[in-house]
């Protein structure tokens, strides 16, 4: 029975720097979610597939599921916590709730973060290039309909 | 799922018989075996590491020897369990000589997968076993040769098996033909080293 | 009245909270003391358990208990049913066997608990479940409808004869005499496999027994709150208001969320009274695909008579259903696919049987269609050849059998899932037909478009399907209103949301009532402590009967407002209208007293009240409808077809939808949409694959695919208005609409469009393999 040595790690998450020792084994989205409490980054298939953990490293989207906690070392993270607040929402938040971008909801910060990156990159993206961007995120509730609409409207929001 | 094929050794029958049933050998031969012992009458029971890929463990096996002709025939049924699942087993290895130095080997069997390996790693044992097979009886082969030219020289002759990785990238390289990356090549590949414990262990132990 | 709410494009009360990552999943409860769950599982589906070893599990450091059948004693027993047999039908056979929280004798299907192992945290549980060693005897699984009720087939239950779990047969009229006088028979086997719901939460119960108080609460991903706390209190030895079930948050629920007493559901709970500590148990993907309930897998005989001209004299189906290892909700599904067989179709003459086997595979239990798309896909295939053999159009030879507008309410005298006599209450169905044939285009697509693109040789196919679904089935749900001293409007009921919008449509049919705001409406649900009386969100009910019992007490309360405002402001009741909060002389805004000010006024600290008047402005109702309500829609689609890898492109999707009253187009849409991505998942990407031993094969979303952005289409919904007669809303429920038609109007398609290859799909899901290898076989034939 190996016995996991901790490891002190530094991590900047949404602005705030953090020091804790993990083991090395603790995925980042466990890091994130209960080591950190912020349980806005969930969990949904721990196999890379789904994207509903997906966070940004450094400013790109990586899926916290397939990283270890370690691996951010000295790194920055930013997580759906960082975007916005239930008084003043990101437009890009704004923008999922006028379109009915989401559901239950499981699903969007996954979502959400994805976007950031993509409309900073496109910011005036067509139907089929949203569709292709979020194509990492799976939805069992929206069809993804209004969640293209929301990128649509959020993408006119940002430009403005 | 069916397992059949056939091998050609560069040795004659009895070496091949001897070198099959030597737990020694195959100890050697099979990357990440940790122990193989004689436990009763034609019953052994050994232990072996596996990765494959994200998904690894140690399994648990136990093999039992049946219907035994030497060195023409035998019946082997294997029982393997470890965290990734489940390989059960049963196979008939016939040898035939051909010609002074040459034994064809034939094999057919069926093995039931469960567990983690079956739901997760479907796709790469059907694919991979093949060529698993072919390549981990290739290396027996050689060891074979190396046995047979020990004999004859009356010397030991050094003799290398490939490491876990080693072995993995090379089935890989095969199937994939060297399309794919190395990375998910060996990922792929590994997964079959399961399917290799089972063909081989019927090949039988002592 | 005219609605001023109602049916308005309002944005979702819930949404900021979701958006910025502060709503409470249940993962996401954090306890200060909470030790962590992990189960052994079993890797075979069917074996024999000859012993389990758990002392080296106990031995690792952060383990702090392992819990095997046996440690349980009396405490081990199995689920109760949910569903009872029929008590209104004859001859049925039905044999009750429930799953078991953990394995005492045998393993059933692969991923059963055998045992479970609590430590400081997920990942030393995890480890410690490996130490755990347990000895089976490997067994042949059931795995085969059909063999599995030959004899001499393995049984997956010793105690009964055979594997037949139930047996039900249903008629109507006189089939045989119908088909002895029709002019064209048509039969065919179809089978339909299995699918999963796949949420993209899985499950997980958080249980705290506080020692202190003896009080139990329970954090739960289940679409059923009440029921679990009863049942739990109950196989706890605990009364009632000793127990609190919160569902929060649901991240998806499709079904298998409304199953009730899974293993794990039963048995945190009572570890963490055992221990003393709270509990947290999350499900992970791969548990998810064997231990969360499954759907779909039907093996069904179908026969249809019909006279020259494309009437249906009658329909005769018998079918199997499968099960798996344990039938806790006894015929529902088979019920509701018994019930869609007819779809929107007036046939007098119908015989259907159907035979429920157990087989070593997961449970089955209602996954967003519960039967009814399976029935669906049947007499819409049966209709598809008729109409190819007697030369009729595809839609015409529907028109000629729906259910005239004035037939309704139409009995059909077989019983439905809540085993009262099947009755669709009210519709209207070919406006419906003729809006999706016209928004798609249909005839000009047929006479000048699909011959043009076939001459470039292209694959291009259309399909049009209609179909019926039966909603807001009882038997009852309820809701308390209240108006607070801050004019701000609460809200309890016991009905569950998973992301369907409720805090925002409820709130919607409660601002109407009182002239409020949306936001100003606060919904609780799904919480126990709040309102104890319901039976959870299932069968597209949650607007029908949820709704109709908020409307119900929003109603209640109105009057309240109006009398008492009525005295204050001294005018009668009739002149006075609620609006913005306030409620006012509609003459004369400017006389007029808000709710808070009336909330207060209605709860005096001092003097006496009447006799018999109840304080403060608050009503609780319930609705408990006598049938449910059929809703009705048509989809129709064009797609392409690569004819070398048979991947689809869909060109257009149309729905048209009726629910009758809409509450908020724009979540109806959301839900529409949802529904379809599910069925165009069931049509073409997801299929659970069982091996030969019951393993199954593609446990991940790796290789079960679920439909992604680029795989939908843009859908066109369309929209028909029939009033629903038996609840005031006038309502219909529409969640499980979506998926329902899709298969049924794949296979259309498809076959139109490979039109010269006589293709024939009986069978569901398909995919790009195997739609290549039926058309292989066509082409060898």
């Amino acid at each position: 029975m190996a016995k996991h040595s901790l490891f002190d790690l530094a991590v900047t998450v949404n602005g705030t720097r953090y020091e804790r020792a993990v083991e090395p084994r603790t995925l980042l989205s466990d890091f994130l979610r209960h080591d950190l409490g912020l349980t806005g980054t969930h969990v949904g298939c721990e196999h890379g597939v789904c994207g509903a953990c997906t966070v940004l490293l450094d400013g790109r989207p990586a899926r916290s599921c397939l990283l270890f906690a370690v691996q951010v070392h000295g790194h920055e993270v930013a997580t759906v916590e960082g975007l916005g607040t239930i008084e003043n929402l990101h437009p890009i938040q704004e923008a999922f709730r006028e379109a009915h971008g989401l559901q239950c909801g499981f699903c969007t910060p996954g979502i959400l973060m994805t976007v950031v990156p993509f409309l900073e990159q496109n910011p005036d993206p067509s139907e089929r290039e949203i569709r292709e961007a979020i194509s990492g995120n799976l939805c069992r509730c929206t069809g993804y309909q209004h969640v293209v609409d929301a990128v649509k409207l959020a993408a006119g929001k940002m430009r403005t | 799922m069916k397992i059949e094929g056939e091998y050609t050794f560069d040795g004659p029958r009895e070496d091949v018989w001897e070198m099959v049933r030597d737990p020694e050998v195959l100890v050697t031969c099979l990357p990440g075996t940790q122990s193989l012992k004689l436990v009763g009458k034609n019953e052994y029971e050994g232990e072996m590491a596996v990765r494959i890929g994200p998904i690894g463990g140690v399994f648990s096996g136990r093999l039992l020897v049946s219907d035994e002709v030497p060195p023409e025939s035998c019946t082997l049924t294997a029982e393997g369990k470890g965290k990734p699942g489940f390989v059960n087993g049963t196979g008939k290895v016939q040898l035939v000589q051909q010609g002074e130095n040459k034994t064809l080997m034939t094999y057919a069997g069926e093995v039931q997968i469960g567990g983690r390996l079956a739901g997760v790693g479907q796709r790469m044992i059907d694919t991979v076993s093949k060529s698993m097979i072919r390549q981990g009886l290739g290396v027996l082969d050689d060891a074979i040769k190396a046995r047979v030219m020990a004999k004859a020289d009356s010397k030991a002759v050094p003799y290398t098996p490939p490491s876990e990785t080693e072995f993995a990238a090379a089935v890989a390289k095969d199937v994939a033909g060297g399309l794919l990356s190395a990375r998910l090549v060996v990922w792929i590949a590994v997964a079959a080293i399961v399917v290799f414990l089972a063909v081989l262990v019927w090949l039988g132990v002592r | 009245m005219t609605k001023q709410i109602i049916g308005k494009r309002i944005r979702r009360n819930e949404d900021p909270r979701l958006l910025t990552g502060q709503a409470l999943f249940v993962d996401d409860v954090e306890i200060p003391g909470m030790l962590h769950a992990a189960f052994v599982r079993s890797d075979y589906a069917h074996a024999r358990l000859l012993g389990i070893d758990v002392s080296a599990a106990r031995k690792r450091p952060g383990v702090v208990a392992v819990f095997t059948a046996e440690d349980m004693g009396n405490d081990w027993q199995p689920g109760p049913p949910l569903v009872s047999p029929p008590p209104t039908a004859k001859d049925v056979v039905f044999h009750s066997r429930r799953q078991v929280p953990l394995v005492k004798d045998k393993v059933r299907h692969a991923g059963e608990a055998i045992a479970v192992v609590i430590a400081e945290s997920r990942y030393i549980a995890e480890d410690a479940v490996e130490d755990v060693l347990v000895q089976l005897e490997p067994l042949e699984a059931v795995i085969d409808l059909e063999k599995g009720l030959q004899a001499g087939s393995p049984l997956v239950h010793d105690d009964l004869e055979s594997n037949l779990a139930a047996h039900l047969r249903q008629k109507k009229g006189d089939y045989e005499a119908a088909r002895d006088r029709a002019d064209l028979v048509i039969k065919r086997r179809i089978v339909i496999e299995r699918g999963a719901a796949a949420a993209m939460e899985n499950r997980g119960v958080v249980a705290h027994w506080d020692e202190k108080s003896k009080s139990l609460t329970v954090w739960d991903t289940t679409q059923a709150p009440i029921p679990i706390r009863n049942g739990l209190a109950t196989r706890l030895g605990l009364s009632e208001n000793q127990v609190r079930v919160i569902a929060p948050f649901i991240g998806g629920g499709f079904g298998p969320k409304m199953m009730m007493f899974y293993p794990e559901e039963m048995l945190i709970p009572w570890v963490s009274m055992k221990l003393s500590r709270p509990i947290k148990w999350i499900e992970d993907r791969r548990e998810n695909f064997y231990a969360t309930t499954q759907e779909r897998g039907q093996i069904h005989d179908a026969e249809i008579a019909l006279s020259g001209d494309g009437r249906v004299l009658g329909l005769m189906d018998v079918f199997l259903h499968d099960t798996g290892a344990y039938d806790p909700y006894g015929l529902t599904i088979p019920l509701n696919t018994q019930c869609h067989l007819m779809g929107p179709y007036d046939i007098r003459n119908f015989t259907s049987d159907v035979s429920v086997v157990f087989t070593n595979k997961t449970l089955v239990t209602p996954v967003r269609g519960a039967g009814r798309a399976q029935g669906i896909f049947i007499i819409e295939r049966l209709l598809d050849i008729a109409a190819r053999e007697l030369g009729i159009d595809l839609v015409e030879i529907r028109k000629r059998n729906l259910i005239p507008p004035d037939a309704f309410p139409y009995e059909h005298t077989i019983i439905d899932q809540a085993f009262a006599p099947l009755v669709l209450d009210s519709g209207n169905y070919w406006p419906v037909m003729e809006k999706a044939r016209e928004m798609v285009g249909y005839a000009q697509f047929v006479k000048d478009e699909q011959p043009r693109l076939r001459a470039e040789g292209r694959c291009v196919g259309i399909g049009i399907t209609p179909f019926i679904e039966s909603t807001g089935v009882g038997p009852y749900e309820g809701a308390r209103v209240t108006i607070q001293a801050d004019g701000k409007i609460f809200v309890a009921t016991g009905y569950g949301t998973q992301g369907q919008g409720h805090f925002t449509t409820f709130a919607q049919i409660v601002a109407e009532q009182l002239g409020a705001t949306v936001s100003d409406v606060h919904i609780v649900t799904g919480d126990t402590a709040e309102f104890h009386w319901g039976t959870g969100t299932f069968a597209s009910r949650g607007v029908v009967v949820a709704g109709n019992a908020i409307h119900a007490a929003s109603s209640m309360v109105r009057q309240k407002v109006l009398r008492l405002a009525g005295k204050i402001l001294e005018t009668p009741e009739e002149e006075l209208e609620l609006a913005e909060g306030l409620v006012r002389l509609a003459d004369m805004p400017q006389k007029s007293i808000s709710l808070a000010e009336l909330a207060v006024l209605a709860n005096p600290l001092r003097g006496a009240v009447q006799p018999g008047t109840e304080p403060g402005l608050e009503a609780t109702a319930y609705f408990g409808p006598q049938f449910g309500a059929t809703a009705f829609g048509t989809h129709a689609m064009i797609l392409e077809i690569d004819p070398e890898t048979m991947m689809i492109d869909i060109k257009r999707y149309i729905t048209v939808e009726d629910c009758g009253t809409v509450i908020n187009p724009l979540i109806l849409e959301g839900q529409i949409h949802g529904g379809v991505s599910m069925g165009i998942g069931n049509a073409y990407y997801e299929k659970l694959h069982f091996g030969e031993n019951g393993q199954l094969l593609n446990a991940s979303f790796a290789d079960y695919l679920v439909p992604s952005s680029t795989e939908m289409p843009r859908i066109e919904v369309g929209h028909v208005e029939t009033n629903a007669p038996f609840n005031e809303l006038g309502a219909k429920g529409v969640g499980e609409a979506g998926a329902i038609p899709v298969p049924a109007l794949f296979a259309q398609a498809i076959e139109n469009a490979f039109y010269d290859r006589g293709l024939e799909i009986l069978e569901m899901p398909l995919s790009p393999n195997r739609l290549f290898e039926l058309l292989n076989e066509e082409k060898s034939q």
